[in-house]
């Protein structure tokens, strides 16, 4: 188990600095000139030109300019935007922000999808299993921006139910309710389906008929012995998700206007923010990894028959 | 109505005694499974008792309606698609099919248990192997956790599990076949139950294992004085261990007999051709003599004797009277027209 990880975390190393790199690649590539617009209406003086060139290693060759940024990346230095503004000051923002969002995003769908999943496994045909199985399939066909767009009016605006938007920097919880419902609508579609079809599947199994035959409850047979192992590919699921959230949501983010890592890596795009860009991108390559990596551990915790030496 | 010599104890729950040492006594049974295609009759007007201490193996080919006969004694089977349009099942004295549900599950463990033929199929894949015996004393008896566990090392010994106490945490999966099956047995006769339904407990087994965990049943059976009903598909299996024999024939008994008068001169034609098929030591290289054809399609059983397209002797009569279960001889049943000349061939 330990040789594992430590395998993992090692594993970990060429993949970050390969994306790393193909994401510092593509900056650099972006055409445009990140001196436009700096000095006014007037192009800069040259010495000015020279300087700015100098600090943010501009001359240098690709790899080299890659290497210098790996070597302050390694010392927690995430460098600065063009404007002087510490990057790392700007994730450290925002950062919280998207990690609050998502973990109310996975709370909702963990909690709503699978109840959903159990009581329609449990009954299967019956009217709240149709109703599952159409409003699913309603928030699967339907893009986020349009499910965001119809809670912002009518749960927002029009019933006054939740806050609109965001105002705060630091987003309330109270604030983040209706985009994490919106952000967890899809999964949490899936997730019922998941539990589900997974619940029904394990009711019909060998070691459920030994359950009942041991004499024990229904409601234990089902409720322990089949969702215990019903739930072990639903939590894999919602574990890998919760990875993908982690990465931000930029039309939820845009909609409700949420401070969060979405939106500023779509805003440093356009602004041609090279710095601000590949210092978030390598925060979410990290997490993203690292979250995997807890995913795959608890995988083998679920279910003793995987085994990590 | 029978006498019913109930005692309650104080906790209100029901204390079974056997009725003149019967334990279980199932009556004109009849099960239906009733799906898109129509109505599949599995068992089909089927009467038996099992008595304290006494091993009776229900036999059959495959679909004769043997595990269905099992489900409905343990009350496992998925209803619907089943159905029992009428019969009864009596475990000392009381109507297990009119019992109400709460009062039937606390028979199961206590009183009836059963094992099957899958073992890594029928343990659960994700609890330790010790803590799946120990919830039946927690459930049923209410015992702690470690005391629970005690218990269930105390009966992986007794099966003959080796290192049991550094294997209660292990899980089935990591156990062979032979010793999950061992496991499953533990985990049935846990709270000594009177009555042991074995589903096929060895098919699945290598034949070395197979003599070993049948002699583990008939062990345990005679110690505890269990009623043993073990269902195989396979005379040669159960030859030592019961003492009578049922033969089942879609869906209905066609023999039933003491076990060596069985072996010796069956008292049916479909008997007769399972005890052709056992491959026999002094016979070795003969190809075997299996039964030609299929068993009857359930949904369309044909009329008269099920058994006629099958049967070398069949006759007019045969394909016209649907021939009853008698008694052909002293303790003798057979569900045969000709019985007489079958026996005496
Ligand atoms: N769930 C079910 N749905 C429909 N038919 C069933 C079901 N279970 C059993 N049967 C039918 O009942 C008959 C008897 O099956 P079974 O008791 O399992 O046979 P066996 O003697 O091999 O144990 C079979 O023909 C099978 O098709
Ligand atoms: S009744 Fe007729 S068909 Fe049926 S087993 Fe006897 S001889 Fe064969
Ligand atoms: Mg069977």
């Amino acid at each position: 188990m330990g040789t594992y990880i430590l395998r993992r975390l090692l594993q970990m190393i060429p993949v970050i600095l390969g994306a790393t790199f193909l994401i510092f690649a593509m900056v650099f590539a972006l055409p445009g000139d990140p001196l436009a617009g700096k000095c006014g209406e007037r192009p800069c003086s040259a010495a000015y030109r020279a300087a700015f060139t100098e600090k943010y290693n501009l001359n240098d060759p690709l790899l080299v300019q890659y290497g210098k940024y790996v070597g302050k990346l390694a010392t927690g230095d995430f460098g600065e935007t063009y404007n002087q503004i510490k990057v790392s000051d700007q994730l450290k923002q925002r950062y919280p922000v998207t990690a609050k969002l998502a973990l109310m995003a996975i709370l909702f769908e963990t909690l709503i999808g699978i109840v959903a999943g159990v009581l329609t496994g449990v009954r299967r045909g019956g009217f709240l299993d149709n109703l599952v199985l159409v409003s699913t399939l309603v928030v699967i066909s339907i893009p986020v921006f349009v499910i965001g767009g119809l809670a912002q009016y009518f749960l927002g605006v029009k019933w006054g139910l939740f806050p609109v938007t965001v105002t705060s920097g630091e987003a309330t919880v109270y604030q983040l309710l209706l985009p994490a419902m919106v952000l967890g609508s899809l999964s949490v579609a899936y997730v019922a389906r998941l539990t589900r079809t997974n619940l029904v599947e394990n009711l019909r199994s060998d070691y459920v008929r030994t359950a009942i035959s041991k004499g024990l409850t229904k409601r234990r047979a089902i409720g322990l012995h089949a969702l215990r192992n019903s739930l072990i590919p639903v939590v894999t699921f919602i574990g890998f998700d919760f990875g993908a959230l982690l990465g931000g949501a930029i039309v939820t983010e845009s909609i409700f206007n949420i401070p969060g890592i979405g939106g500023y890596i779509f805003r440093s795009i356009r602004s041609r923010d090279g710095a601000s860009v590949v210092g978030a991108v390598t925060v979410l390559v990290i997490v993203y990894l690292v979250v995997n990596l807890i995913v795959d551990l608890l995988y083998g915790l679920l279910d003793p028959r995987i085994s990590h030496d | 109505m029978t006498v019913q010599d109930t005692t309650r104890t104080d906790t209100g729950a029901i204390r079974y005694e056997p009725q003149d040492g019967v334990l279980l006594e199932v009556e004109d049974l009849y099960v239906e499974f009733h799906t898109a295609d129509g109505v599949a009759t599995a068992i089909n007007g089927v009467s038996f008792e099992l008595r304290q201490g006494e091993s009776l193996a229900i036999l059959g080919e495959s679909g004769s309606g043997k595990s269905v006969t099992a489900q409905a004694i343990m009350g496992i089977l998925d209803m619907p698609p089943a159905v029992i349009p009428q019969g009864h099942i009596r475990y000392c004295g009381h109507d297990l099919l009119t019992m109400d549900e709460e009062q039937r599950r606390k028979t199961r463990g206590p009183e009836v248990s059963m094992i099957f033929q899958d073992a890594l199929s029928s343990l659960n894949p994700v609890f330790p192997v010790g803590w799946q015996i120990a919830e039946m004393f927690r459930i049923h008896r209410g015992m702690n956790k470690s005391d629970a566990l005690d218990q269930a090392i105390r009966l992986m010994e007794r099966v003959q599990i080796p290192a049991a106490r550094e294997r209660v945490k292990a899980y089935p999966h990591q156990f062979s076949g032979g010793m999950r099956q061992r496991i499953m047995i533990a985990m049935a006769i846990a709270l000594d139950p009177a009555v042991l339904i074995a589903d096929e407990p060895t098919t699945a087994l290598d034949v070395t294992v197979q003599a070993q965990i049948m002699s583990l049943l008939e062990e345990l059976q005679e110690e505890r004085q269990m009623g043993l009903i073990l269902i195989t598909h396979d005379l040669g299996v159960v030859a030592d261990v019961a003492d009578r024999i049922a033969v089942m024939y879609a869906g209905r008994l066609v023999e039933k007999a003491e076990v060596h008068e069985l072996y010796r001169s069956p008292a049916h034609p479909y008997t007769r051709g399972l005890l052709e098929s056992i491959p026999r030591l002094d016979q070795k290289g003969q190809t075997l003599a299996a039964i030609g054809g299929l068993p009857p399609n359930l949904m369309r059983i044909p009329p008269g004797c099920p058994f006629n397209p099958r049967c070398r002797m069949a006759q007019d009569v045969c394909r016209r009277d649907l021939p009853a279960l008698r008694e052909v001889a002293p303790g003798r049943l057979s569900a045969c027209h000709f019985a007489e000349e079958v026996i005496d061939a």
